[in-house]
């Protein structure tokens, strides 16, 4: 069952002076449950095309489809929608609310959906104890590692039960032991709870976590590789 | 939890937050006090005019060629029921001396009982047998002692009492006049009554004795001018009330300015969340519900604000009452509150108001700008 859908799909940035085409033509479908890794240089589109997935935003042209749902023709109202049930999001900088405590980061997304305080609370303090980190769950982010504060976006990720996690470049401000262990989260994650991944990245020792490797240079995909 | 996130990204900027509260704190204070203030004045002004309210004052109609009231239109009108008193006077701009002032001052002639009903002596006595009684005000210009020779068109009089000071008066203006016995007047002056002055006995029989005068004297011509008061004190009630509206506009501005300095602080606060706002939209918050911790944020300010401003408007408004010299008793009258009432939610509707254009931008941030912005 194909959880995402990209059917010649498009992007075009323009500016005031001069038009970027992030991506050119992408043809992409991820089965549930699979490890997909996007790599490529800086600057490739793996951004772009993973805010495309994410519903953040929409193509130039082309089809982006989660779950069999074209998401061109949404509104705004139901793309936060979307994104709020079906999808969890782990970025380069953690992005985590510097004003609240690990766990009422991870309470976030929660309230936005309407769970009552009791339960809410139950439940982000599991997420943190599943990413091990439970024993920092008072504190705020800048009193937390950078491996740390990237565990507790992993935790706020999953607080919906989503279908697909989007990490761009989950490691790339970790060091090599911290940046190792996240890598092993999302792929327990994934192997033992069916989450469906997609990681950017532009560093190649990550593409042994993913089931396949999906190469993008200039906004179009090159080689794939299955294995 | 949308409030505590609220304060706390309130605290995260506290200098600004505390001026913004401060602001809001002066703008309210400066409109309730200045309301209080304005009907502490009204209240205080208007006790001293109600108890005019119930004099009538008759005079002779300028416009028909009337200059005096006649002698038997005194009678009439003195017969009217439910009045206490009529009391009959004359008048006459005339130069009066004492050694080294001298000045051009109403000489009235008026029955010795009448000016007691009128009046209290604040020295002396109420004597016009030969004597003269004098205001207060000229007592104190012309440096007058009881006892003072006084000259009154070319004959002396000796002041027998001076009369407490009145201020606000109406159909008389005693406080810069000379009286006179009708008797002395008239040696002086070939002049008959120039008007009545009439004590009703409550205020709910002016219209009747107004009609039952006008009936009386005014049957065949129209010889005399019936006026009461309940107009000129709707007057200057009107008037009060156009200066404290100046006023409360003047305090309207400092809540303006409060208004733009939060305008200003939650901007500032929206650009610098930018990225915050975005994560928020990415992990599924609606535009609402960013819409919502915004405006959040500033009705925190405007609710601090205007209780604090609220509570120190009464201690405002008490320092402006007294230092204008009104009394400060109608402070914590029921039309207190409210002004209280109203500085408080002018504060908050200001803060949320100033809030809701921030509130708005923060909500129309797209998700992948706000998460791009560095
Ligand atoms: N909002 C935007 N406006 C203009 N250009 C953009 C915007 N977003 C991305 N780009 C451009 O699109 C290209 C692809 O960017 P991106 O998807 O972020 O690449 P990557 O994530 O692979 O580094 C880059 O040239 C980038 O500068
Ligand atoms: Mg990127």
């Amino acid at each position: 069952m194909k959880v995402i859908e990209l059917i010649d799909v498009h992007k075009i940035y323009k500016t005031a002076y001069y038009e970027v085409h992030a991506l050119s033509g992408v043809n992409l479908s991820v089965k549930k449950g699979e490890f997909v890794a996007i790599m490529g240089p800086s600057g490739s589109g793996k951004s772009t095309l993973l805010h495309l997935i994410g519903c953040l935003d929409k193509p130039t042209r082309g089809e982006v489809k989660i779950s069999g749902i074209e998401i061109s023709n949404l509104n705004d109202r139901e793309l936060t929608k979307l994104r709020r049930d079906s999808i969890g999001f782990v970025f380069q900088q953690y992005n985590l609310i510097p004003t609240l405590t690990a766990l009422e980061n991870v309470e976030l997304p929660l309230i936005f959906c309407g769970m009552n305080g009791g339960e809410r609370e139950a439940k982000a303090k599991e997420l943190l104890k599943q990413v091990g980190i439970e024993e920092v769950a008072n504190r705020k982010p800048t009193e937390l590692s950078g491996g740390q504060q990237q565990r507790v976006a992993i935790a706020r990720a999953l607080a919906n039960n989503p279908t697909i996690l989007l990490c761009d470049e989950p490691t790339g401000n970790l060091d090599t032991k911290s940046g190792e262990a996240v890598m092993k989260i999302i792929r327990e994650l994934n192997k033992n709870e069916g989450v469906t991944v997609i990681l950017v990245t532009h560093d190649p020792s990550l593409s042994d976590f993913a089931d396949r490797v999906v190469n993008i240079r200039d906004g179009r995909i090159e080689v794939e590789d299955v294995s | 939890m949308y409030l505590e996130l609220a304060r706390r990204n309130l605290q995260r900027a506290k200098t600004r937050s505390i001026l913004a509260i401060v602001g809001i704190i002066i703008g309210v204070m400066a409109v309730a006090s200045i309301g209080i203030f304005g009907n502490s004045m009204r209240q205080s002004v208007l006790e001293r005019f109600e108890d005019l309210a119930d004099t009538i004052i008759v005079s002779p109609k300028h416009s028909e060629g009337f200059t005096e009231i006649d002698e038997d239109d005194i009678k009439l009108i003195k017969k009217t029921s439910y009045i206490d008193y009529a009391i009959p006077v004359k008048d006459k701009r005339e130069m009066v001396k004492y050694k080294d002032s001298k000045a051009f001052l109403t000489v009235y002639g008026i029955d010795e009982e009448d000016l007691k009903k009128l009046y209290e002596p604040y020295e002396g006595s109420i004597k016009l047998k030969g004597s003269a009684v004098v205001g207060y005000q000229l007592a104190e210009d012309f440096g007058l002692n009881l006892g003072s020779k006084l000259t009154v068109g070319g004959e002396q009089f000796k002041v027998a009492g001076i009369l407490e000071s009145q201020g606000i008066s109406v159909g008389l203006s005693p406080d810069n006049a000379v009286f006179l016995s009708v008797e002395d007047f008239d040696k002086l002056f070939d002049r008959g009554y120039t008007s009545v002055v009439i004590q009703v006995e409550s205020l709910d029989y002016i219209d009747t004795v107004e009609k039952s005068i006008d009936h009386a004297v005014n049957r065949r011509d129209e010889k005399v001018d019936i006026r009461d008061f309940e107009s000129l004190i709707e007057n200057i009630e009107a008037s009060l009330s156009t200066m404290t509206q100046f006023l409360t506009a003047i305090a309207a501005i400092s809540l303006l300015v409060a208004g733009v300095s939060i305008l200003n602080i939650m901007l500032m606060s929206t650009m610098e969340r930018t990225k915050e706002i975005g994560v928020m939209r990415a992990i599924g918050a609606f535009r609402e519900t960013i819409l919502r911790i915004f405006l959040l944020e500033a009705l925190i300010l405007g609710l601090i604000g205007s209780v604090v401003g609220a509570g120190m408007s009464l201690v405002g408004g008490y320092l402006i009452i007294s230092m204008m010299g009104f009394t400060t008793s109608y402070i914590l009258d029921l039309s207190s509150v409210f002004y209280v009432a109203e500085g408080f939610s002018v504060g908050i509707l200001t803060a949320v108001a100033s809030g809701l254009y921030p509130a708005w931008k923060a909500s129309k941030l797209e998700p992948i700008e706000a998460l791009r912005y560095e």
